[in-house]
């Protein structure tokens, strides 16, 4: 799947990786790809505007860590992101019945 | 050249500078250790600085915009504060009574000028801003809007403190010290925060951004005015905007002055100065588009967007 089929939906997939527990850029990029079975091919590079957006919007919040000797950004929801992601879950229910009513 | 220091030249190029860039870099970092060789999917670097510049410049224009209003807000209370507290001092003392004219004409100026520029560019940059508040990204011609009102209103409000703090001034021996304490507390501490407030503005306006699209006008803030009578003459608005400073003027100064012909000369100054400097500055901050080419493609925008216009219904058909 081409990165404009997920336009729109791309902050809700990093919400929902992120929500189970703070994670830094690669290893979200790595659960998107195995969560959708490999269908995400988007270019690895824009996950990280979107992320560094999310923050700005108070949805994530982030932190340096050490891990492993290496320096690395990680993310986690916030209040605010956990509410917005349930909206976008119902938004997304929603949207998936009425698209599947009308194809069948 | 590595990829790193390709994606290091692009931020650079785009005003992505500081602890922003360093922090984007390092992340970067992280995740070609994670899994080496993968430069190519992560995309053209230009395009990654492009994606975050672009976002980047219309968070931080937007931000300012109501950073400046905020600031501009402080300028206004030490204002109110200072005419509404003038009748309780003994009211405005004769010019001739200050120390020197080299400060009271300034300072008229900066008191009674200054602050309809401020009103309205700073108004009209925090109303684009939340207006546009959802979008992602937003043009670069509608983010140079956005700074360019914001610029506008606070060299406005500068004005405006600095004009309150030479009245204190002018008027240090007249005036009683409760009066002056007070006017030039307030006005110092909406100067620093106005200063702040452009640092900030110079910061966004650092970040380059080439997204394209038209910046609209004073009609793209003001929805719901709808008669076309205005709405092909712009610059009527400017006139009926002059006429309410006229009025609201003129209330103020009687009030202040307890005069009504004083309330009334004031009024008629500042609504003049309101008529022209939506002359001046009309241009700059949005209220008249200069270029009949942009201005019609925003009628044609507008149009669109209007739920009885035929494009609209073709388009849902």
């Amino acid at each position: 799947m081409r990165a404009d089929a997920l336009n729109g939906q791309l902050d809700s997939l990093i919400l929902a990786t992120i929500a189970e527990h703070p994670v830094h850029g690669y290893a979200v990029l790595q659960r998107l790809r195995q969560r959708s079975g490999g269908a995400f091919d988007l270019a690895e590079g824009t996950i990280y505007p979107a992320l560094h957006r999310l923050e700005r919007d108070g949805l994530l919040s982030s932190a340096w860590l050490i891990e492993a000797g290496r320096r690395r950004r990680v993310y986690s929801l916030t209040r605010a992101g956990r509410s917005a992601l349930g909206a976008r879950r119902r938004d997304w229910a929603q949207f998936a019945r009425a698209v599947e009513a009308v194809l069948g | 050249m590595t990829w790193l220091h390709e994606l290091a030249d692009e931020l650079a190029a785009r005003g992505i500078t500081g602890r922003e860039r360093r922090r984007i870099l390092l992340e970067l970092r992280d995740h070609i250790d994670c899994e080496p060789g993968c430069e190519a999917r992560l995309g053209d670097p230009g395009a990654l600085a492009a994606g975050f510049a672009d976002e980047l410049a219309t968070d931080c224009a937007r931000r300012c915009a109501f950073d400046v209003f905020g600031a501009l807000a402080l300028a206004a209370v030490a204002l109110l504060v200072s005419q509404l507290a003038i009748g309780r001092a003994g009211g405005y003392p004769g010019f001739s009574h200050g120390l020197s004219l080299a400060l009271f004409v300034p300072a008229a100026l900066g008191m009674f000028i200054a602050p309809q520029v401020a009103l309205v560019a700073g108004t009209l940059a925090a109303l684009r801003a939340a207006r546009r508040r959802r979008a992602r990204t937003l043009p670069a011609a509608e983010l140079a809007l956005i700074r360019r009102r914001a610029w506008v209103g606070l060299g406005a409000g500068i004005a405006t403190v600095a004009g309150l703090e030479l009245y204190v001034a002018d008027f240090s021996s007249v005036l009683p010290g409760w009066w002056l304490a007070l006017v030039g507390g307030l006005a110092a501490v909406a100067g620093a925060a106005l200063l702040v407030a452009s640092v900030r503005l110079a910061r966004a306006g650092a970040i380059v951004t080439r997204t394209g699209g038209c910046a609209g006008d004073v009609f793209d803030d003001l929805p719901a005015i709808r008669w076309s009578w205005l709405r092909a003459h712009p610059w009527r608005l400017g006139i009926i905007a002059s006429l309410i400073v006229a009025v609201a003027m003129t209330l103020l100064g009687w009030h202040a002055e307890h005069s009504l012909i004083e309330g009334v000369e004031r009024g008629v100054l500042e609504g003049l100065a309101a008529a022209t400097g939506f002359a001046l500055l009309g241009t700059a901050i949005g209220v008249f588009t200069a270029d009949p080419n942009t201005r019609r493609l925003t009628l044609l925008r507008r149009s669109a967007r209007s739920p009885t216009s035929p494009e609209r219904h073709d388009k849902t058909r």
